[in-house]
């Protein structure tokens, strides 16, 4: 059985969520968490049996699917791949587990199983059409969640975000079966595989090309600016479980496509195009910085720091160096925690208020204490607390990006600051003071439902604060051996020069260590 | 004194024309009967047209496997051409067609199925579009063509409401401009080249190396403008939403499908030598066509208020999709034509039977139309079922995957990839996009919005029978599983059509 531990994985919660059809409405809540606790613990055996001394891909399965045209069903997992699932399976059970009332509760837990599986299915898929099959499909469901039980405009938001992102992945359809077909040229056999085409070295000019058409797909997901106009719509109409999901992994698609396709496939690319990109993130997290400054909504606050964070992500994968694209990883999982947390919360007191506006609140953490302490928690990993889990992501990308250029990793470190303002004047409009409003005088403080979800969220984020290592290490030694294929296939000067060498980096410290 | 011509029966090779054969007999069959006991019931109409069509069938699987075996057989003095394009072609056309027939079983009774001509016209049609995808003789193309449009607009007149005789009317006259086009221009051909023969045609014109250039350039003209009309290529597709409209849903939806892979099958056997002639206006020619096509007709179906229209534009940006591939004309962009039309077909089936069901006697007080799309809001409180379908068929349309018509877009793109039209491989990516807007809007208006009308609750499946049912669960299976098949179609589509030379 554990020989296809992966494909359990993905589809699981997809044949949970067709039985789903037939459980009574008012069993189903329980069946949902059934059945992503089930999900959550088949993810932890997969980390428990997971090696983390190999660097490679790991349960690997592979199944004919169009061998003619060499569309194959590879699936496996790295370091990078590993932890990213067990957090979309982490976040999918206490997203159903802290759901509150809605209405057409048994269409949302089998719309919620259906995204489980297209999460899964694209951080496992090693081949390029299976990536975009589950890629695309994972638009459907959240389609649908912003759709069905948004705000008002829900509507206009949930279409924009689904042909955002459908025009952009089309175009980088077109770029795969380009890469499908110059290793039809080069070897006279058609493959999508991922590890194929990882041996296939491209001229610069070809790479230059393929890299904008993946650059539009993942760059429109992740989002990165100028293509972010969606996001705030999306998570200003979706309701919180949606928010939650959308700002933990499915954004996580984009930044991990970054270092599963762009970067081993494109080295020479990747470093020409280094610096415009580093650009854009720096606008994208100084200038959205000082937008969620101007929000008066609590939530868009959160989705504009989230955005933010977001360019510090990618910051770090265009480091080109172990450091950096380690970091940008662990960075991955921190911002899905913290960034989920924070919707949760906004979302615990949406249902109190149904409101989100900051001026209708006020001195809230004498009415909802522990609300406030779990909040104050979350704010300050957010805004990279050391001994928090966003630290140990931000310190290691900026330390990455670093070695590239100083001057502009300044000026991005200089937009925490920022970030450290916007948040604590949130904070502080919302909590402290005196309670203005007579509605808030008597809210209830967070309830049991909620705290299964947020107490979990507080301790990981203090644990992986203080000791990394467990995560850490694996996701290290995966991205060296990423950093090493990249540099191997370089073939301009000035890609080899600004890729770290981590073999020679490795004798290196072998030399120095028999010296001693 | 006249030599005697001795014609020995083996090199008439009669048995090349037993698939067109069947449908005839079978629709003479369906006359005699009526003759002689009339006023049965059409559910015997439809179970003789299911068994004729079947019997063709397994005469095209004897054709089959002779072209595995012994490749490509002619006969009747060379007029046929049994190869494999020609084969899988008329699977299409049978497979189509018999599910298509089973969509008269409906639950309301609706007129022109009461007659017995209806299905005798409807076998007639069959045989012509056979006629027309087995031969490279543009005389016998041109008498298949007429047969099977004569009986077409009759069928669509036969719906018996005042939007089809306009329809019916329209799609004649469009007809007969196109037709004749068509022979005007397989006359000029016969001028320069003297042979109606288009494999002769090729070898005449490039012996004297189109020298004639200007005559064959008019000739492409004439016979591209023909195809054109049957195919609803912009700008000649004006009649097709009005003609949509006007017919049954379920007729509309046999419309968007065997025609058409009838016509593309002699655009591919005819523009085959003259894109690889290397002569730049025709591909030019085509490739405005192919592009205009597709995002003009996306650009409409935009706008439509009424889903049957917006299909109509979509089925003609459809068109201009496939229309690409005999521009590339290379072995996997025809290979692709034809997977892509086998998906279409259930898709696209699918998607009108769904119409068909929900169809209505009679308009409510403030509809403005059959099937518009503040009919279908909030639908999926009232029937779930059919707006997960209904949705499963949009998203395919659009191109979502891994949904049949996914695969038949990779392989689309991947086949313009390959040889080398990079820009046409971008808009075609790009049309899918915009396309993705007005299917998402129905599947908004069924799964978002709240219901306008409570009456419309007992319409959305007012019209469903067994046979309905059982034709949009074949669709619907054949729409999610298409990856399952993809594999064995590729395989079988992709050796007939290289073995066939195309």
């Amino acid at each position: 059985m554990l020989d296809h531990i992966i494909t359990i994985l993905i589809f699981f919660p997809v044949v949970a969520a067709l039985l789903g059809f037939v459980v009574k409405p008012h069993g189903i809540r329980a069946y949902g968490i059934a059945v992503s606790v089930v999900e959550f613990v088949l993810s932890l055996v997969l980390w428990l049996l997971y090696d983390p001394s190999v660097s490679g891909m790991q349960f690997m399965e592979t199944v004919p699917l169009v061998p003619s045209f060499g569309i194959n069903y590879i699936v496996g997992v790295d370091g990078i791949s590993l932890f990213i699932i067990i957090l979309a399976a982490f976040f999918t059970m206490i997203g159903i587990a802290s759901l509150p009332e809605t209405k057409d509760e048994k269409n949302m837990i089998v719309t919620l199983l259906f995204l489980q599986m297209t999460m899964v299915g694209v951080f496992a898929a090693l081949d390029a059409i299976v990536f975009y099959v589950f890629w695309e499909l994972s638009l459907v469901p959240m389609l649908y969640i912003i759709g069905a039980w948004g705000g008002p405009l829900r509507i206009y938001a949930s279409i924009k975000f689904f042909l955002y992102t459908f025009a952009g992945s089309l175009v980088m359809l077109v770029g795969m079966l380009f890469m499908a077909y110059f290793y039809y040229q080069v070897t006279g056999k058609w493959s999508f595989a991922l590890l194929d085409w990882y041996r296939l070295v491209l001229p610069l000019n070809y790479q230059l090309w393929l890299f904008v058409a993946f650059f539009l797909g993942f760059a429109i997901k992740v989002p990165m600016f100028p293509f972010h106009t969606w996001l705030p719509y999306a998570h200003g109409q979706a309701p919180t479980i949606g928010s939650v999901i959308l700002a933990a992994i499915l954004l996580k698609m984009g930044t991990y496509a970054f270092i599963r396709f762009s970067l081993p496939l494109f080295p020479d690319a990747s470093v020409y195009f280094m610096l415009p990109i580093a650009v854009l993130a720096i606008i994208m997290i100084v200038y959205t910085a000082m937008v969620a400054y101007a929000q008066e909504d609590i939530k868009q606050v959160v989705a504009y720091s989230s955005i933010s964070h977001m360019g510090v992500i990618i910051l770090g994968t265009f480091a080109m160096n172990v450091e950096g694209i380690s970091g940008s990883v662990f960075l991955m999982l921190g911002h899905g925690v913290v960034s989920g947390a924070l919707f949760l919360l906004v979302g615990v007191i949406y249902e109190r208020r149904h409101t989100k506006l900051m001026s209708e609140f006020g001195g809230l953490a004498d009415v909802m204490p522990r609300y406030a302490l779990i909040f104050g928690i979350m704010l300050m990993a957010s805004v990279g607390l050391p001994l928090t889990i966003n630290f140990i992501g931000e310190f290691l990308s900026f330390l990455g990006f670093y070695h590239q250029s100083h001057i502009l990793t300044l000026v991005a470190g200089s937009a925490i600051i920022v970030g450290a303002v916007y948040m604590l004047a949130a904070f502080k409009k919302a909590f402290f003071g005196n309670v203005t409003k007579e509605e808030n005088k008597n809210l209830p403080d967070v309830t049991k439902t909620e705290l299964v979800a947020l107490v979990p969220l507080v301790v990981i984020t203090v644990w992986l604060g203080v000791y990394p290592k467990p995560v850490l290490e694996p996701i290290n030694n995966s991205v060296e051996s990423v950093v090493e294929l990249m540099h191997a296939k370089a073939t301009t000067k000035e890609a080899k020069a600004k890729i770290a060498d981590v073999k020679a980096m490795k004798l290196a410290s072998a030399a120095v260590k028999e010296a001693e | 004194m006249l030599e005697p011509i001795n014609v020995s029966m083996e090199s008439l090779n009669i048995m090349t024309l037993a698939p067109m054969l069947i449908p005839i007999v079978g629709a003479l069959l369906i006359l005699v009967v009526d003759l002689a006991k009339p006023n049965i019931d059409k559910s015997l109409y439809v179970m003789l047209s299911i068994l004729f069509l079947f019997m063709d069938f397994m005469s095209l699987v004897g054709s089959g496997s002779s072209f595995v075996q012994n490749g490509t057989v002619t006969g009747l003095f060379d007029v046929m051409l049994i190869d494999g394009i020609a084969i899988v072609s008329e699977f299409i056309i049978v497979i189509a067609s018999m599910l298509f027939i089973p969509l008269a079983l409906t639950s309301k009774r609706f007129h022109e199925f009461s007659y017995p001509e209806f299905f005798a016209l409807f076998l007639f049609m069959i045989s012509g579009f056979q006629f027309m995808v087995a031969t490279d003789n543009l005389i016998l193309i041109f008498v298949g063509l007429e047969t099977a449009s004569l009986a077409l607009y009759t069928l669509i007149a036969m719906h018996n409401r005042e939007k089809s005789f306009e329809a019916a009317v329209k799609y004649f006259t469009m007809g007969a401009l196109s037709a004749g086009f068509f022979s005007f221009g397989a006359m000029i051909f016969y001028a320069i080249t003297g042979s109606v023969e288009i494999n002769q045609i090729a070898t005449v014109l490039s012996a004297n190396g189109y020298a004639d250039i200007g005559y064959v350039m008019i000739g492409v003209a004439f016979i591209l403008a023909a195809f054109a009309f049957k195919l609803s290529l912009v700008p000649f597709h004006t009649w097709a939403p009005d003609v949509y409209e006007g017919s049954s849903a379920a007729m509309a939806g046999y419309m968007s499908i065997v025609p058409k892979i009838a016509g593309f099958i002699v655009a591919m056997r005819f523009f085959e030598f003259l894109i690889h002639s290397g002569v730049f206006w025709v591909e030019a020619i085509l490739y405005v066509f192919v592009i205009v096509t597709m995002t003009a007709a996306n650009i409409w179906a935009l706008v439509q208020n009424d889903v049957k229209r917006m299909l109509a534009y979509s089925s003609i940006s459809h068109a201009g999709f496939a229309m690409a591939a005999v521009m590339i004309g290379t072995t996997q962009a025809n290979s692709a034509l034809l997977l892509y039309w086998v998906l279409f077909t259930f898709t696209n089936l699918g998607s009108f039977s769904m119409l068909w069901i929900s169809r209505q006697k009679k308009l409510l007080p403030g509809q403005s139309s059959d099937h518009s799309y503040e009919k279908f809001a909030g639908m999926v409180r009232t029937s779930p079922m059919a707006a997960t379908i209904m949705g499963l068929f949009m998203l395919s349309l659009a191109g979502v995957p891994p949904f049949a018509l996914f695969w038949g877009k990779l392989y689309m793109i991947s086949s313009a990839v390959t040889a080398g039209y990079t820009v046409l491989a971008l808009v075609m990516a790009l049309n899918s996009a915009i396309a993705g807007y007005y299917y998402l809007k129905l599947v908004v208006y069924m799964f978002m919005k709240e219901p306008v009308d409570s009456r419309y609750e007992k319409v959305f499946s007012s019209n469903l029978s067994l046979s309905l049912k059982t034709i949009i669960g074949i669709a619907a299976i054949g729409t999610i599983f298409a990856f399952v098949a993809v594999e064995p179609l590729l395989q079988a589509i992709g050796g007939f059509v290289y073995n066939s030379g195309y």
